[in-house]
């Protein structure tokens, strides 16, 4: 479990997050939602140790990550997926994994087996594995940026905004993956989305966040029926 | 005592006015036009051995003294000629004097364009290795091309400043020095606040957003890069005049390390700040060398090397707690724009 | 002829050790780094030392690599690594190497000072030439130099392809912040490829006395031929410094030999424009390097 409580961080100076409370379970999908700038990036840098932390605390199955260093926190079994520059481009597709994997510290047993999950979830990634990755399309590159994420099985998938700038087949095509993950991998999701329907529909748990501030906590239908923040936040309802 | 103090005063002031011009063109290329200049020392050795190389000539066909001897390769004999007509004549030293500054300055922007060709398009880090090369270039021509001046000999050059009379000579090339670095300092602070000098900084600050207005990168560069380099050109024309005499030994750390220290320390982008950290810095190298003498017998090696490491552990220094330097960059905003923001903010 | 052709592969060997940590920094480090010469004149002084002292000289390599190493790492760890911390832009990086230079260079000439009262001997004048040793016709140095040139590339291959650390070295260069998020402690992958370059200049420095006369200020006339050779290889694929290296090396020495054959002697003088030439030609024409060439194909 992930629970993050009155949390304060940012940049130096540039304070961006205020007492924020937040809590994901395993085996479920929790999205944190809200306008641009709301500081929901800067949530995921604070917990993979990206951003300076002031005050508050998180703890990932009762273990502290603050003022860990990020390759320390990674090392704990989270995964961040970055919304751009996710890949190693000049690297073919079964390197970058590979060479995420060798770096969790998996065996071979372990570093074949988790392939094989990848390859079941995202065949098309299986065809082009000797493919440099750079030359893969946007879809499929973040394919293959949630796929770096999860082949060290990872307890905590961060995942910033997975969909952006992705053609609609490849949206539908993303969140239901994100939803097959949830099934079969026993981790945390925790989802920065701008795409609300998409999230959701597939959100177990949602946090709004606005200009730094946590203003809503529940379950997506409870969101919806708060018509006043889904629809002057959201765009929705 | 009295004349010691004179002296001391005098050989700060003329390293001040030829620092301040070096570190003005410095600020243009950099603080204006964003162009990381790591080869000053190419435009300043040009400026200052073309001047080695010509002012006897120069001298000799506005005198029309009749000098047999060569004024490279023999100018003790030449100069013995030339100096006493240059010592009674203060017109014809004066007019030698502004056309040597004149050569200086138009050589230095040749060579300023000379680094451009390669230089202007290219990203900072690669612009920073050509120029930083190119920088070392000048030694090499001068040593190899003897004509040039003399091989690694170097040669002497009449003296435009004696008619005033030996005794205020070093006054005088002291103030002609001041007066002109004054005279760039000026023309950088304007040119700061002209649309050209604004188009430069827009460019530094975001490249690519300066060229989708439509402002053109590697227009501005080369602008701000003949403007600097002419500069710099003067400002080693200077330093032969003042100093008599120039060997092919300019060093990358006298003139390309030094200046970018000072830039850093005073504030990059701030004329005035670079005029502080200029006076500053001279004062205190000069203070050092004046006392040197009494370092001498402690230090069981040369002291020339401490300053390499005392100045460079500064430089260090500065850059990772103080980079924006003493006085920081303000933005210029012109009159007219300033009150329509004013206008604007008091009808939120 | 044959005599310039070998004393050319042997200047070329030695550059491309040099132009090799050249472009490995700013693969990793994406900073040219401007005090790589000092690490050279590091290499230069370490073995010139063991050969006072009564050593072979030979033994500078190995020494020279771990002195020239250790002298990088104190450039990562005392100026790049706060500035980088800081997020400094890459000219303020830029700035540091070239401080550093300076810094070094300072150090090095007082060592020379100090070398030369202690051993009331010229040290700003190191050859060590006339020490060397001959096999089967061949003057010590080439054969040193070009098989230390193979073995060193061949490790480095290793190191980059078959280990995991190579493996994180290749993240790093790749997408750092990526790497970092996989648990890759950049710091430390930058720092050795900090200790490797300097280690490889430092090679190339024990041996450069062999070859050539040198002294505290070689570092100067070394920057533009290995800048050269870097980026006429290419600075975004590490092994194009050895084909920049061999390019300019041959160019400068066999090339002008020639050359001085056809026009004249007068051009030997200006054999030392090669490498300034070469690298503004470079840049205008093929700034991603020979080895874009050989890849687009």
């Amino acid at each position: 479990m992930l629970v993050i409580e009155k949390l304060n961080s940012g940049y130096g100076k540039l304070h961006v997050l205020y007492d924020v409370s937040l809590t994901a379970k395993r085996k479920e999908i929790t999205a944190v939602l809200g306008p641009n700038g709301a500081g929901k990036t800067t949530l995921l840098n604070s917990i993979f140790g990206l951003a300076d932390i002031y005050s508050g605390s998180i703890e990932l199955d009762d273990e502290r990550l603050n003022k860990m260093p990020p390759h320390m926190i990674s090392r704990r079994g989270v995964s961040y997926v970055f919304q751009l520059m996710n890949i190693f481009p000049n690297l073919t597709v079964e390197e970058n994994l590979r060479l995420v994997a060798r770096f969790s510290g998996m065996n071979h047993k372990d570093i074949e087996n988790s392939l094989k999950e990848i390859y079941d979830l995202f065949p098309i990634l299986k065809e082009r594995r000797r493919q440099v990755a750079g030359t893969l399309s946007g879809g499929e590159r973040q394919m293959l940026a949630i796929s770096i994420g999860l082949i060290k099985r990872p307890r905590l998938l961060l995942l910033d905004e997975p969909t952006a700038g992705l053609a609609v087949r490849y949206v539908d095509m993303l969140i239901e993956k994100i939803l097959e993950m949830k099934k079969t991998m026993d981790m945390i999701i925790l989802l920065v989305e701008q795409n609300v329907h998409k999230a959701l529909k597939i959100a177990d748990k949602v946090y709004v966040l606005v200009s730094g501030r946590i203003i809503f906590e529940g379950t997506p239908s409870e969101l919806v029926n708060k018509e006043d923040i889904a629809k002057m936040y959201l765009g929705v309802g | 005592m009295f004349d010691v103090i004179i002296l001391f005063i005098t050989d700060l002031l003329a390293f001040f006015g030829i620092y301040l011009m070096l570190n003005t063109a410095l600020n243009i290329e950099r603080g204006y036009a964003g162009i990381p200049n790591f080869g000053l020392l190419f435009s300043y050795a040009g400026g200052a051995y073309i001047t080695g190389h010509l002012t006897a000539k120069i001298a000799i066909l506005l005198t029309g003294a009749k000098v047999e001897a060569d004024p490279i390769t023999q100018p003790v004999s030449a100069l013995m000629v030339l100096n006493p007509i240059l010592a009674s004549n203060p017109l014809i030293s004066i007019t030698l004097l502004i056309i040597i500054l004149l050569i200086g300055a138009s050589f230095g922007a040749l060579l300023g364009l000379i680094q451009l060709g390669p230089a202007i398009r290219l990203r900072e880090d690669y612009l920073a290795i050509t120029l930083l090369a190119l920088g070392e270039v000048m030694n090499y021509i001068a040593i190899a091309y003897k004509p040039f001046i003399n091989g690694s000999l170097g040669v002497q050059v009449p003296d435009v400043f004696s008619w005033i009379g030996s005794r205020y000579r070093f006054y005088l090339a002291t103030g002609i020095i001041l007066l002109i670095a004054f005279i760039l300092y000026i023309y950088a602070e304007f040119l700061g606040r002209t649309p050209l000098g604004r188009a430069m900084k827009a460019i530094r600050e975001n490249e690519i957003a300066a060229v989708s207005l439509g402002k053109s990168l590697t227009r501005y560069r080369a602008i701000a890069m003949i403007i600097g380099s002419a500069f710099t050109g003067v400002a080693g024309s200077l330093w032969t005049l003042y100093s008599g005499a120039i060997t092919p030994t300019l060093q990358r750390f006298d003139w390309t390390f030094l200046p970018w220290l000072m830039i850093f320390l005073g504030g990059i982008g701030n004329n005035l700040g670079v005029a502080l950290g200029t006076f500053i810095f001279v004062l205190i190298n000069r203070l050092i060398i004046f006392n040197k003498h009494l370092l001498a017998g402690v230090l069981p090696f040369d002291i020339v090397w401490f300053d390499y490491i005392s100045l460079g552990l500064i430089m260090g220094l500065i850059l990772i707690y103080r980079p924006q330097g003493i006085l920081p960059e303000k933005p210029y905003i012109p009159k007219n724009i300033r009150r329509k923001i004013v206008v604007s903010r008091s009808q939120e | 002829m044959i005599e310039t052709l070998i004393s050319g592969i042997t200047y070329s060997s030695l550059l491309s050790l040099m132009a090799l940590g050249i472009t490995l920094l700013y693969r990793t480090t994406k900073v040219p780094n401007f005090a790589h010469a000092s690490f050279v004149v590091f290499g230069i002084y370490t073995s010139y030392t063991l050969a006072l002292l009564g050593y072979n000289p030979y033994l500078g390599t190995l020494l020279g690599f771990i002195v020239s190493g250790i002298i990088a790492l104190i450039l990562f760890y005392a100026l790049l690594e706060p500035l980088r911390r800081r997020k400094s832009s890459i000219f303020i990086l830029m700035m540091a190497t070239l401080t550093y230079d300076i810094l070094m260079f300072g150090i090095i000439n007082i060592y020379a000072d100090y070398l030369q009262t202690t051993f009331k001997i010229p040290a700003r004048n190191v050859y060590l030439a006339p020490q060397d040793f001959t096999l089967i016709g061949l003057k010590g140095v080439t054969i040193v130099s070009t098989s230390l040139l193979i073995v060193l590339l061949m490790l480095l291959y290793i190191l980059l392809n078959r280990t995991i650390i190579g493996a994180a070295l290749r993240a790093v260069m790749e997408n750092p912040s990526l790497a970092q998020a996989n648990g890759i402690n950049v710091s430390l992958m930058l720092a050795l490829s900090w200790f490797l370059a300097g280690g490889l200049a430092g090679v190339a420095g024990a041996l450069l006395p062999m070859y050539m006369m040198t002294d505290p200020s070689t570092g100067m006339l070394l920057i533009a031929p290995m800048f050269c050779a870097s980026i006429l290889g290419g600075l975004e694929q590490i092994y194009g410094a050895p084909l920049g290296g061999f390019i300019l090396g041959l160019a400068t020495t066999v090339l002008v030999s020639w050359l001085s054959g056809v026009i004249g002697y007068w051009i030997m003088t200006y054999s030392l424009m090669v490498p300034y030439i070469t690298l503004i030609v470079t840049l205008i024409f093929i700034p991603r390097g020979v080895v874009s060439i050989i890849l687009k194909r």
